[in-house]
């Protein structure tokens, strides 16, 4: 059945059939993305909810000063004050740069 | 025909299951439909098991880009939540409000869904076959099994000493036993020795019982049996609630481990002597399903759960393996929601693997969830991991891993959302 293709599309679908996955792109995802769901359980995928306070559509920077309030203990000792703590400096502002991608 | 719905006709007609020939025939009789060739094709992932870990993963690794083919191989059409169901035994939940589909992970995300049985994976050549006689073949495959449970010597029929562990029939059966029970009786709990599937859950559900046996059955007794030496986690508000709040109720026995049981007689025989009681909750020790075993990586815990290399969780055995949730032998507990973050870190590295690359270096999961402490009251608990490059595992942060002080009304409606949350992060 390739006798009726093209040569050119012969060819390269001779070429994508031996293709591997191997071969493909390296893929890098975002920066910060993987750290960011760990947020979605419990404020929805991409922080978009349905669940607690949504986090879509905020600025990197408020989201990054409320983490810190909470991590600080002045938010009180919820569950959220103690999940904060969990995180580096470093890791609350990179899931915060990446949610704030999010609208 | 342009390459998705090419992809989309591929995968109707079952491409997935052909051997290599044969797709090699299928892409040619499509390509005389002046097909153009895809860049490149998709890279093939099999999932087993649609609870927690797997749903999420098969969702994710499809959110995250279009270059993976999912095929989410479960034995039920649809999944019952283990989490909430012990409410189900105070007739504050019910099994169909518990219920879960797959619906929109094959129509939003476009994940493949076999509903069938596997009976056998190739580690090496990362093939599965099914109980139909199918077989399938991917780049990768993930085990996402849950748990099964140890046999208990005597109990030919579980229903008798249900452990409602696996929502479902079980969750029936404990909860018109217990209504059934005479309002003076005796009800055991029994907690098999760690690790086990959600680690304050039976101490929740003790709680519960205890208090809606103060509702119900006045002069009743709750024995908790428990193989564990303390509280196995949450012990500031377990201890205040068994020997504070529902001290009547409830009598705590610790290190007491079952060896048999008489299902007639209504006996547990156990390292601290014969217990008899008018409903017993039998929750077994557990380990990964047979199929772990059977595929060989179910080599940690003295031959429970399969070791994994928490960057990835490509199985320590067969590399071509992944396995999440709790039939993986990890630092982290066995539990719904950080079963849903392990996923995720597995959907990034996958991702990752497949198009050459390396995964994260430095992955975070967590765990929170809710304890009933009475029918309308709840506890927290929370818990964040850091990868230690060190030693090579998920290490809790001490300052983020703690519990409530004390429970509050607030805090179950709390978990309520919670739960709705998680359950669609993971579903929806």
């Amino acid at each position: 059945m390739t006798r009726s293709l093209p040569p050119a599309l012969a060819l390269g679908l001779a070429a994508w059939l031996s293709a591997g996955a191997a071969q493909a792109q390296t893929v890098t995802p975002p920066a910060g993305r993987l750290l960011a769901s760990n947020c979605f359980q419990c404020h929805g995928t991409n922080g978009k909810g349905p669940g607690f306070e949504t986090l879509a559509g905020k600025s990197a920077s408020e989201l990054y000063q409320e983490l810190k309030e909470f991590q600080s203990g002045k938010e009180g000792n919820g569950i959220m004050a103690r999940h904060a703590m969990g995180y580096t400096d470093g890791q609350l502002h990179a899931l915060a740069q990446w949610l704030s991608t999010q609208r | 025909m342009d390459r998705r719905s090419f992809l989309a006709h591929a995968a109707s007609t079952g491409l997935l299951a052909l051997p290599a020939a044969t797709w090699a025939d299928k892409v040619r009789s499509s390509a005389t439909a002046n097909l153009l060739p895809p860049t490149r094709p998709k890279s093939r992932v099999i999932v087993i098991g649609g609870g927690m870990a797997g749903a999420t993963l098969a969702k994710y690794l499809r959110l995250w880009g279009d270059a993976v083919d999912v095929t989410l191989i479960e034995r039920n059409p649809k999944y019952l939540s283990n989490i909430m169901s012990s409410l189900v035994l105070t007739g504050q939940r019910t099994l169909s409000g518990l219920t879960f589909g797959y619906d929109t992970l094959q129509s939003r995300y476009g994940v493949r869904l076999v509903v069938g049985e596997v009976v056998e994976v190739d580690p090496v050549a990362a093939k599965v076959r099914l109980a139909s006689g199918t077989t399938l073949v991917a780049d990768r495959i993930v085990l996402a099994p849950g748990i099964a449970f140890d046999a208990v010597p005597g109990l030919a029929d579980p229903l008798r000493m249900p452990h409602a562990w696996q929502a479902g029939p079980q969750t029936t059966r404990l909860a018109q036993q217990l209504a059934a029970m005479p309002s003076n009786g005796v009800a055991v709990l029994a907690i098999p020795k760690a690790p086990y599937r959600c680690p304050p859950g039976p101490y929740e559900r003790a709680c519960l019982i205890a208090d809606w046996m103060k509702a119900y059955k006045p002069q009743a007794k709750l024995i908790v049996l428990d193989g564990n030496l303390d509280f196995v986690t949450e012990r500031d508000n377990f201890a205040q609630a068994f020997y504070g709040l529902h001290g009547q109720v409830i009598e705590y026995r610790t290190g007491v481990e079952i060896s048999s049981v008489d299902t007639n007689q209504m006996m547990v025989y156990t390292n601290g002597g014969a217990v008899k009681a008018d409903v017993v909750n039998l929750i077994p020790p557990q380990r990964a399903p047979a199929l772990v075993a059977a595929t060989g990586l179910a080599t940690a815990n003295g031959g429970r759960f399969a070791p994994v290399d928490v960057l990835s969780y490509a199985s320590l055995v067969a590399p071509l393996v992944h396995v999440i949730g709790d039939a993986s032998a990890t630092t982290q507990p066995k539990a719904g929601h950080i079963a849903n973050q392990e996923a995720k870190v597995c959907a990034d590295a996958l991702a990752r693997l497949l198009s050459g690359g390396q995964p994260d270096p430095a992955p975070v999961t967590n765990s929170a969830c809710y304890s009933t402490i009475t029918r309308s009251q709840a506890s927290w608990l929370t818990a964040v991991f850091q990868y230690d490059p060190v030693a090579k595992v998920m290490v809790p942060v001490p300052a983020a891993s703690g519990a409530s002080l004390g429970w509050q009304s607030d805090n179950f409606s709390q978990m309520n959302r919670w739960f709705s949350a998680l359950m669609a992060d993971s579903f929806a």
